[in-house]
């Protein structure tokens, strides 16, 4: 099962429109429908999608829904457990930090894969991707160095790798 | 019902801050800029997901609830893009530890 990111969505115009109508449906939602306003949301809408096709022009990658649906599961528990661990320490009178630099080799290879790679990763319990070293690597920064945090980021990046499927 | 549905929105409200409150301890605790990080967007998030979680069975519409959502996922792609930045920066200028 999967769905179109609006990927190999064919023609650049066809992806515009499509990218247009959800960033006015996304104004209507928040401002509300007054007529009056409406030339605002449509200017807005149109500066959105110009931003959006500069910054994230359409790809050939498409989204699996299934595995979307698993990855999203297992992101908000660990977003939850990450809470929690953050809070848990920061309470903790003796303030139990280990905090130090982690280095994974990230194997995805697209920018853009990597940007949402690394804005989740960062929501995820004790990492926080501080850019790459001169080898490419990402340089994670723990709060408990000695956890296995390259395992957990490697698990995190399979589950995310199956989300996407290149055409 | 409706007490029962008030008394989950005061739970999670009251959860959400608890967290809100613990990310401002790390703030204040946690030695240095790359760790306070930590605690500004994983207590924080999850202190504004049990806020929103709690608020929309108070919300007065199908609207309103979207529009609480919507508050919760900016404020996490926010989170995430920016805490990167900031991480990065500090990296660079040798003040991350």
């Amino acid at each position: 099962m999967s769905t179109s990111s609006d990927s190999r969505a064919g023609p650049p115009v066809r992806v515009a429109v499509g990218r247009a109508a959800l960033f006015l449906a996304f104004w209507l939602m928040s401002a509300g429908y007054q007529p009056a306003d409406l030339p605002v949301g449509l200017l807005a809408a149109a500066a959105a999608t110009w931003a959006s096709l500069r910054l994230l022009p359409p790809t050939a990658t498409r989204l699996r829904l299934s595995s979307l649906i698993m990855f999203s599961l297992h992101f908000f528990r660990q977003s939850v457990i990450s809470g929690i661990e953050v809070a848990r320490i920061a309470c903790d009178p003796r303030l139990p930090l280990r905090a130090g630099f982690v280095v994974y080799r990230c194997r995805l290879r697209s920018a853009g894969e990597r940007g949402v790679f690394c804005a989740l990763s960062s929501l995820l319990p004790g990492t926080l991707p501080t850019g790459t070293n001169e080898d490419g690597d990402l340089l994670i920064h723990c709060l408990d160095v000695t956890r296995p945090v390259v395992a957990s980021l490697t698990e995190e990046e399979t589950l995310f790798t199956r989300v996407l499927r290149h055409d | 019902m409706n007490t029962a549905i008030d008394i989950f929105t005061v739970v999670a409200i009251c959860a959400g801050a608890a967290f809100f409150m613990a990310g401002s301890v790390g703030l204040l605790r946690f030695p240095d800029s790359l760790t306070r990080l930590h605690a500004l967007t994983k207590a924080d998030n999850l202190g504004l997901g049990l806020i929103v979680l709690g608020l929309l069975p108070q919300a007065d519409s199908l609207l309103g609830g979207l529009k609480l959502v919507a508050v919760w996922l900016l404020v996490q792609l926010a989170s995430a893009t920016v805490a990167q930045l900031i991480a990065q920066a500090l990296r660079h200028r040798g003040r991350g530890t």
